[in-house]
Order: C-alpha cells, then structure tokens, then sequence
C-alpha cells in the first residue's frame, strides 16, 4: 500500500476545486472581527486568480491579516487548502516589499531563543520591562500587550539531558524526540515531562542533533530561509526515519511542520522528505497508538482537576480527531473538557505585530470566555501549542500547561504546579 | 507503522455530518449508543433553505406542488426510499426532528399540507416544514406582503421578488432600506450580518424603520438575515417593534438558516457527547468476511485508521461528495466502493434536456438498500454487503430529491431509522 497518497491535494491543484460557497468566510475567525481582512475566499482562491494570471501586484494586500490558522481549510467542503494560498501569497508580497527587520526577528525563534539564554534573567528582565517594551513597540511595532516567552532560568532543555545523562533508561525500544525550539530556549519542563512519559513506558529516548523545523520563518513569508532549515533537518532525521524509529514531537506546529507544510510550502518531496514525514509523530498521535496497541500504561493516580483543554488550529490541521482528548480522558477524576472555540487568535507569531494584537485578543474571546464559563475553580488549562499556551495565559490569568505535563503528572512523576519532575 | 488508529470504541461510527448522518448521531445517542461523526469539511446544509422538503413534486410529474405528502407517499414507486422505509418511519422521523429542533431553541413548525414559501427570486417552494421564522411566508394565505430589502445588499431584490409573487397571485409591494442600519461594516456576507443584528440596538432600529413603512394588514418579508446564535430572541423583539408578522426568505449560500440548523444539532450532539469532528476525509476501508474492519481518513502524514461496532455512510452521493468520478465517467463510492446505480458513462449522466420532466439520471442513481438501508447489490435488494454497514441521505438510490423536493425528508428519515434500527440491536 502506498501510505503516502492522501488525498490533501497541495495547495496549487486544489484552487480550482472552489465553488465559491464562501463556507470558509462564514467560519474564519480574523474576517468575523475585522474590516482589514477580506476573507478566506476573497484572499485566497478568488485573489489566487489575479496573481497567477501574470497581473504585477496581488489585488489585495489584506491578506497579511490571515492569521493562518487553517480553519477555513477544516470547513471547506471540496478540500481547498486555503490557509495554504493564503501563505504563498504572503511570501509573493514579502519577495516585492521586503520583509520587516521586526518579522526576520519573530521567524528566528532558535536565534531569539539563543540570544535569551546568553542571560535569561536579564532578557526576562527586559521583556517584562514595560518601557523596553514600549520601545519595541515604538520602534520596531511588537505589540508591547503580548505575553513575551520566558527563557528558561534553570538551563537549557540539552543541557539538563547532559546532566541527567547517567539517569536516563537505555532499552531495547527506542525513540527520537523532537523538541522543537520553545522547550529548548523556554520550557525544558515540557521535554523533561516528555522523556519521563517515554521512559515510564519502557521506552530511551534518542535526541539526536536537530534545528528549528522553519515554520515561524514560512510565517513570515522568508521561504529561502526555511528551506535550508528544512533541509538540515532532513540531514540530521532522516537516518533515523530510515532505521525505523518514530520521531515524536510535543510541538503540535513543529511536527506538522515536517510532516506537510515544509515538504509542500517548499516543494521538497524528495523520497528523503518522503521518509522523514511517515517517521514523524505527534506525542499524543503516537501515545493513543500505543494505547490501541494495549502497550500504555495506565497506572496513572487520580487527578482531580477541571481542565479547559483547546486543540490548538495546528492540531486540527493533522487531522487526527483528538488524540489528547482520548488519552486525558483515561486519567480517573480528570474533567477534560474540550474547547470548541476556533482559534486562540495568537496564531504563532501574529499576535506579537502591534497591527494585529487587538485581532488576536478579539479572535481569541470565543476561547477565553469558555474558559470562564467553567467555572471559578479552574486553576490550570491545557494546550499543545507553545505560542498558543503564552497567549491564553496572558488572556486568562490562568496557567495554561501542555496536556504531557498533565498526563506526567497523571504518572506521579511531575508536579504539575511547580514544573519540575519529582524524582530529578 | 504504517497507519496510524484512534481509539475506536464507538458503536456507530458516522461518516457524513449533513442532516441523515447528524439526525441519526442523535437518536442514536438518545438510545445511548456512542456515536462518533466525521466529515470532509462543512456539510451542504450551509447552503440549503433550512426548511424541511419532505416531497413537493412527483417525480415525472407536471409542475403542480404536492399538497400533502402524506398523502402521496404511498404513489411513489417500491423502490423510492420512502417506500422502503413506510409512511409510519417517515412520520416518527419529522416528529422526532420537531422534538430535536424545539429542545435546541429553533423551533420548525408543520403546516396543514405543504407550506408555500417565497425563494429569493420569488418562486414558491412547497416545503413540509419550516422553521418559525419562515412560516408567515406561506402564499396559500391572502394577506399582502412587503417585501425589503436593503442597499447594498447583493443578491436579494426585493423589487423582483414582489413582481414575481405578483404573476403567482400574492399581493406584494417592494421596498428598501440602508443597510447601515445592520452594518456599517463593507463586504460583509449574510452570516456576518445576522450576527450583527443580534445585538438590540440594531434590531431595535431595523425594527422602527420596519414600522415606519408597513401597512395595516401587510405581513414583511426580510431576507433572511435576523440574527444567528440569539435568533429566536431576535426575530421575537424586531417582530414587536415592527408591529407585523415577519417572515424569512432564504438567500444565496451561505444560507443563515441552513448554518442556525446546522449549529444548533451540533450543539444538542455535543451535550449528548458525540463527537463531530470536520476535516476528516474518509478515503479507503478495509473489509473481511463480509464486515467493515475500519474506515482509513486521509492525515497530514498516514492514513488514519478508525474502527467502530457500525458504520453509517451519510456521504451525500453526487452533489456531497460522496461519489466521486474518473474521466471516462466511471462513477464510484468513495469509501466502501459500493456499487452504484449511476449510469457509468458521461455520456449518459444527463438527458439532452436540462430541465427534463423526468430528471437526470446522474442524479436519481446511488448506493441501493435493503428495506433496513444496509448497501446492497442492486439485482439482490435483500442480501446486505455487509453485517455492519449501513447508508443514509443523499447516497440513496431510487429517489431524485432535486426534482422531487426530497432531500431533506429522505435524509432525516433514512437517518432516524438506521438509528432505530441499530438501537433495537
Ligand atoms: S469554502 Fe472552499 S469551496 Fe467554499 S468558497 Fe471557500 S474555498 Fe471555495
Ligand atoms: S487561515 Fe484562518 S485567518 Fe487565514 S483565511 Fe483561513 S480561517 Fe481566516
């Protein structure tokens, strides 16, 4: 069986399967709460038209305003992978404008990340700072109202591997993990959590060299740039893929990111890239399969917790169902209830632009007042996105987790409060 | 690993979310079954009219409405799925769809026979039933109608409806109202507009200017447009202010009433806890001694396994997606590859003539059922193809539900009694 023949049509092909049902401008979030941006349809296939019939300018520069987030695609009823038009255009539109110093920056969140831990107190410091803020804003228009990451104080994610290297399980079953930027730079806890979840179920975890998968600079329309960092990954994966291990990530955009939208927004569909995106998981992916298989441990204590869980638009976008949903729920007393809001409306880095943060804070509404709606007793929520969780935190007032943290906790081995393992 | 599985302990797993495979996720979940609802993207309910069309013509027939479906069921050919299933299913199916809407705060409404509802080009559509706010549309009655609409608004000409309710019969008078009273915000598309006008002091002012303009005895036809998530409310407060009766008349996709129905099952689907998950393309299943094993979904890497005690394919045939075709013509059912009554060369699709009393083949043809609606061989109408599998809605075979006016009465009663079905089980 050829397994890789889905029939997610990539982007070009799929423009003229519009019928112009304007299904998707019903459901997007960014067109329901501002006049700027015209719309998935209007944006996308119907613009599409315009700039490949060799006109000079794309019709319309609204569609910076897409945030990205791909429910126009979900609803779509003839598959048309607009979010997916909607980038490419972008990216037409950086290569005759230029790309803003402010967007080079947010599309390098490796060198971001690396730059913070040469002082992490110090970059907290500032980032916290509100009139370093203001001048960012000022100068460079980040909007100083978007929760900033906190680089990490306790090291970094590698470095607490190379520390705790003579406690870590060697097995027969082995794994790769791909931990993506965020738990590099920002929060080695979720790794942490990850690799205990991994050895609890008899599984070393591999973490071989890798770099950022590219996708805040396929955001930020620097394809040129994405792609050498693609292909780097493809050097440093791909001889795992081709030995058999799974390479699991808990970065839900990351893991997308080299299973479709690097190979498909880049064009590499090398059989290199092939191998690498049938290798890559999901964490929650690959732990539901696990549990189908009969092979997850379920000795997990009772966690007496209301937990807003939102799947996060790059989830849906794997087009799993909910992985996370079916396996929190096998947690005794753990009330996972499932958002059904659209967007988080920080979209990655879009919530950072001065121009689009009340966007992001007026999409985002649907999911902060469900979060409200549950009640006055919730004291943590859930979310597999990195970004995600820093935007509905600064929101909510709530601290918003990654569901691996929940179920390490679920485990004995993680306090979920304080973010740290119990037995480190 | 190849595939990938989720966890699959649903007993019905439903591939379709148009109205047979939502109404049958809810009675079956009503029966306690756990439902699981996948679809492709959006289902086609967001562009239908949001009313019930049980049979408004006799298929070959003249352009005379049916008045009484009821009455009329029992002339249809043995093989119409209505047949299939009897009059006794088809009434119990749109009482529980009555129920359904009424707890979900959308409440439909059966008329005495069809009801007679003004299109956006004011034709009259004979409907069974219809959804509150459409029902004081009915032209069966006298009274006269004013009919407005607003500037700038695209695709709804009150004028043109009125002269065309006028050659029908029913007294009618066109005006127009800026639009700016809902909106001031440009390129706004209906959906955004009824949202718009759920907050009161918006329908509050639309309702004066409505005042302002109606005649004693005239009843208003607006496109439909009052409100979304608090329509009820909306259309109950604009009716006060306006001091007339107040009807819909559906417009161009995206239809607001067919996205308020979708909306509201999907809630009352999710209070039962059934899941409804959009963006999951079945593509491929697997089979073994005559049962479905699972059903594959197309990801972002490999295919997705789902596994379930039953399955309901509600994929909705030619015009849902369901089918899809090669070059040559040569038709197939996506999922399960079932064999099909659709004619399989182009060529014999359509008749010569569009609007052909008769139909069109490529319409009429489909996946035909054993009087339980499990797929089966055309020639062998009471061997199932499978122990597990069942069909609903559009995929039928036997019926031509564009011509007809059946589409929705066929799918909320094949859905209801497959459900049923499943639940005796
Ligand atoms: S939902 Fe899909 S088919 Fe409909 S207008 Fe949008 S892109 Fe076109
Ligand atoms: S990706 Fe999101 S913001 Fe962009 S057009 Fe689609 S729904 Fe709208």
């Amino acid at each position: 069986m050829s397994s890789f023949t889905t029939s997610w049509q990539s982007a070009g092909p799929s423009l003229d399967e519009c019928i112009k049902c304007n299904i998707c401008t019903v459901y997007c979030p960014v067109a329901a709460v501002t006049d700027k941006f015209h719309g998935p349809k209007y944006s996308g296939p119907q613009a599409q038209r315009f700039r490949e019939n060799g006109q000079p300018q794309s019709p319309d520069h609204s569609v910076d305003y897409c945030s990205g987030c791909r429910v126009c695609n979900e609803v779509c009823p003839t598959g048309v992978r607009i979010a997916e038009i909607n980038t490419r255009a972008r990216a037409a539109l950086a290569a005759q404008q230029g790309i803003p110093l402010r967007n080079r920056l947010l599309g390098r969140s490796d060198l971001l990340g690396k730059m913070g831990m040469i002082a992490p107190g110090l970059a907290n410091f500032a980032m916290n700072n509100g009139l370093v803020r203001a001048v960012a804003e000022g100068v460079m228009g980040i909007s100083k109202g978007a929760q900033m990451p906190r680089w990490s104080t306790q090291g970094t994610f590698a470095a607490w591997l190379k520390r705790s290297a003579a406690r870590r399980l060697k097995s027969a079953d082995k794994v790769v993990y791909f931990h993506g930027c965020s738990t590099m730079y920002y929060e080695p806890y979720v790794g942490q959590a990850a690799v205990a979840v991994f050895e609890h179920n008899g599984f070393e975890v591999l973490v071989p060299e890798q770099g950022c998968c590219g996708l805040p600079l396929l955001n930020n329309a620097e394809f040129a740039a994405a792609e050498g960092y693609h292909e780097r990954n493809l050097d440093y994966l791909t001889p795992y893929a081709q030995q058999g291990y799974p390479i699991i990530g808990t970065s839900t955009s990351c893991t997308l990111t080299l299973k479709e939208e690097a190979p498909d927004m880049l064009d590499i569909h090398t059989p290199a890239a092939h191998d690498l995106a049938l290798a890559v998981w999901d964490m929650f992916e690959w732990l539901r399969d696990l549990y189908q298989a009969g092979q997850l441990r379920t000795d997990f204590n009772a966690l007496p917790l209301v937990l807003p869980y939102h799947p996060p638009c790059q989830y849906r976008a794997h087009h799993l169902g909910s992985p996370v949903m079916d396996i929190l729920t096998l947690i005794p007393q753990l009330d996972v209830r499932e958002s059904a809001a659209r967007c988080c409306g920080g979209a990655g880095t879009y919530v950072y632009k001065k121009e689009k943060y009340q966007i992001a804070m007026d999409v985002g509404q649907e999911l902060f007042d469900f979060v409200a709606e549950q009640g006055a007793d919730v004291t943590v929520t859930a979310c597999t996105s990195e970004t995600c969780r820093w935007h509905i935190e600064s929101a909510t007032h709530i601290p918003c987790r990654h569901p691996i943290e929940v179920l390490a906790a679920a485990y004995g081995l993680y306090d979920l409060h304080a973010r740290r393992l119990l037995k480190e | 690993m190849n595939t990938n599985t989720s966890r699959g302990e649903a007993d019905l797993l439903v591939i379709g979310a148009g109205l047979s495979g939502l109404m049958a996720a809810w009675q079956a979940a009503r029966a306690g079954l756990r439902v699981h609802v996948i679809a492709k993207g959006a289902p086609s309910l967001h562009w239908t009219a949001g009313t019930v069309d049980v049979l408004g013509y006799m298929a070959a027939a003249s352009a005379t409405a049916v008045a009484d479906p009821m009455n009329a069921l029992s002339a249809l050919p043995g093989y119409h799925p209505y047949s299939l299933l009897g009059a006794a299913q088809v009434r119990a199916a749109l009482a529980d769809f009555l129920a359904l809407t009424e707890a979900a705060g959308l409440p439909y409404v059966q008329g005495d026979g069809n009801w007679l509802l003004p299109s956006a080009v004011g034709a009259l559509r004979p409907t069974w039933l219809t959804p509150q706010a459409q029902a004081a549309g009915d032209a069966r009655r006298t009274a006269p109608m004013l009919i407005v609409g607003f500037s700038g608004l695209r695709d709804f000409y009150p004028h043109l409806i009125a002269e065309n309710l006028g050659k029908q019969g029913v007294p009618a008078r066109a005006a127009m109202l800026p639009l700016e009273l809902i909106s001031t915000a440009r390129d706004r598309n209906a959906i955004h507009l009824a949202h718009a006008l759920d907050e009161p002091q918006r329908h509050q002012a639309l309702g004066r200017a409505l005042r302002q303009l109606v005649q004693p005895g005239e009843r208003i036809g607006l496109p439909a447009l009052l409100g979304l998530e608090d329509h009820g409310a909306t259309w109950a407060a604009l009716q006060s202010a306006a001091g007339a009766a107040l009807f819909e008349i559906p417009m161009l996709p995206p239809s607001v009433p067919g996205t308020r129905l979708f909306q509201a099952i999907r809630r009352s689907l999710r209070d039962l806890g059934v899941r409804v998950d959009m963006g999951i393309e079945a593509i491929r299943s697997h089979t073994a001694a005559g049962r479905i094993e699972w059903v594959e979904t197309a990801t972002s890497a490999r295919p997705m396994r789902l596994s379930a005690a039953c399955y309901l394919l509600a994929s909705g045939g030619v015009l849902g997606g369901g089918f899809d075709s090669d070059h040559t013509g040569r038709m197939r059912e996506v999922v399960f590859d079932l064999p099909l009554t659709v004619p399989q060369r182009r060529s014999h699709w359509f008749r010569a003539e569009f609007m052909h009393p008769a139909g069109q083949p490529v319409f009429q043809g489909g996946v035909a059922v054993t009087a339980a609606m499990q797929p089966c061989h055309p020639d062998d109408p009471a061997q199932p193809l499978y122990a597990n599998l069942w069909a609903a809605g559009g995929v039928l075979a036997g019926a031509d539900p564009i011509q007809e006016r059946s589409l929705e009465g066929i799918a909320l009663t094949s859905g209801w009694a497959v459900a049923q079905a499943l639940a005796r089980r």
